[in-house]
């Protein structure tokens, strides 16, 4: 077991290093999000402003869904590196190591959420430099931070598993594409009631609507209702489903390696 | 004589290099068409009434939408010109043809008629996909003839900056960086809310930025919308830019290649 975890550490510390060596990536899918949030405030925000009703303001709406978003988004990042991984030959040199098979997964899944969960503490920081004012208390925050972090773990297992099925580090990119932009087609930016006919059922019923609302309400005291169950088991269910996914793929690529 | 065909031999190699890599190809032309039913079906809800109460009433999102679609569509296609010029440069095969035989200006010449082409295929792909979801232009055929002119003219001023950054940086992700603010500028114009519905110190830019007045020029055209002064400052910032590029590419190219 210590053996497992001391392995996950040594590529832990790779792949953070190699975040740091070639930064382009990095700072782009950190860059991403923040450039993001400040088209829909500054420039889109007085239209959709006005369809969100209520007495919220829209940059408080929309910061939730940014969050998440960039939580989607930046699992790319951990697509591309699983996938070049496999590609370069560097995973067939760590097979003829004393190394535990799972640590060069368990490994890249650590890196991408450090870098995740910061590059939602920097949304979240300049969405308050924008004017974003949740009203949560301590116990709200540690239940939103939970729910971030619960869904950063599953998002990705299921993004390292598609990256995994990629043959090159373009295709991974590509084959994420869906999962990064589904935050679109929900409660993101506007509420699926102002869409049309079709949209609107699937924005309702897809899996990162729940989870938006939940952490809307957790944030800024809004209704949740039945989401949070939903938010929950969506991401229980995105992480073994991802685990599972990765792990088979993962066996099957290597010995291919 | 021996230019043009030099020219058409590279504009062919462009072509080739085109369907070989289809995939940068497709979503060069695909990510307008994402944008436009993403902006009509997502947002256009929500922003049209904005939209429609500004303009009396009279313009549906999808017909106001459209020409900043069309000209975002431009931003797109020079993008991957200078991801191509850049990857030539890097691979050595530019050095290789200044050795050759071949008329110097060829090379070029290839790389801005293939990226025109492609990019007029992507704007007709943006209008039939735009009017199948409603777009209803109220054009007459001179009208039509201006905004297509207006736009040739744009993808050429569009095509030789961005040929001039794929000479100058290199590498294809700085050519790509290079290239952003004419994919991303368009989103801070008019195209997809009127400046007046911003907030005020990006109202006052989206107001006064070169893609403004060029887009509401063909919007103009194409709607039949008031144009006022903005079709002087679209037809003035297109050759401007297109004399700016030309003109730095050409340096760029013609510098001594051991730099």
């Amino acid at each position: 077991m210590s053996h497992a975890i001391t392995d996950s550490a040594t590529m832990l510390r790779r792949n953070l290093r190699r975040a740091l060596r070639y930064p382009g990536l990095t700072v782009s899918m950190l860059a991403m999000p923040v450039l993001l949030m400040l088209l829909f405030v500054y420039v889109l925000g007085g239209a959709l402003g006005g369809g969100i009703g209520g007495d919220i303001r829209y940059v408080d709406y929309l910061t939730p869904g940014i969050a998440l978003m960039t939580i989607t988004t930046s699992t790319m990042t951990a697509a591309i590196g699983v996938c070049s991984d496999l590609t370069e030959g560097i995973i067939a040199r760590f097979r003829t190591m004393p190394i535990s098979p799972n640590a060069v997964l368990t490994g890249r899944v650590v890196d991408s959420m450090i870098q995740t969960l910061l590059s939602v503490a920097l949304v979240i920081a300049a969405a308050t430099l924008m004017g974003f004012r949740p009203t949560a208390t301590f116990p709200e925050w540690l239940a939103a931070t939970g729910l971030v972090v619960l869904l950063t773990f599953g998002v990705t297992w299921l993004a390292i598993a598609m990256g995994l099925l990629s043959k090159n580090p373009e295709g991974a990119s590509n084959i994420v594409m869906p999962l990064a932009y589904l935050p679109f087609l929900g409660s993101a930016f506007v509420p699926p009631d102002s869409m049309s006919g079709g949209l609107r059922w699937f924005a309702e019923h897809q899996p990162f609507t729940p989870i938006i609302e939940t952490l809307r309400g957790l944030l800024l005291g809004t209704g949740i209702g039945t989401s949070g169950y939903w938010a929950v088991g969506w991401c229980l269910a995105m992480t073994v489903g991802g685990y599972l996914w990765a792990r088979s793929t993962f066996r099957k690529r290597a010995l291919e390696a | 004589m021996s230019a043009i065909a030099d020219s058409t031999t590279m504009l062919r190699r462009n072509f080739t290099h085109s369907v070989r890599y289809a995939a940068m190809t497709l979503s060069g032309l695909l990510l307008p068409v994402l944008m436009m039913l993403m902006f009509v079906y997502i947002f256009g809800g929500a922003i049209g009434p904005a939209i429609s109460a500004g303009t009396g009433g009279g313009v549906s999102y999808i017909d106001y939408l459209t020409p900043g679609i069309l000209v975002m569509a431009v931003g797109a296609g020079s993008a991957s010109t200078a991801v191509s010029v850049a990857v030539d440069m890097k691979e050595g095969i530019i050095a290789r043809f200044r050795t050759m035989a071949i008329s110097r200006g060829s090379v070029i010449t290839g790389q801005v008629v293939g990226s025109t082409i492609r990019t007029l295929v992507s704007l007709a792909l943006v209008i039939g996909v735009a009017l199948l979801v409603g777009f209803r232009p109220a054009a007459g055929p001179v009208a039509w003839l201006g905004a297509i002119g207006l736009l040739a003219l744009l993808i050429l001023a569009f095509t030789w900056l961005a040929v001039a950054f794929g000479l100058v940086v290199r590498s294809a992700e700085g050519a790509n960086m290079a290239s952003m603010p004419m994919q991303f500028l368009p989103l801070v114009s008019s195209a997809f809310m009127a400046p007046d519905l911003m907030s005020s110190g990006i109202g006052w830019f989206a107001a006064y930025q070169p893609f403004t007045p060029i887009i509401d020029t063909l919007r103009g055209l194409l709607l039949g919308t008031p144009i006022g002064n903005s079709g002087y400052l679209a037809v003035g910032w297109c050759l401007g830019l297109t004399l700016l590029g030309f003109l730095w590419a050409r340096s760029a190219f013609n510098r001594d290649p051991r730099r």
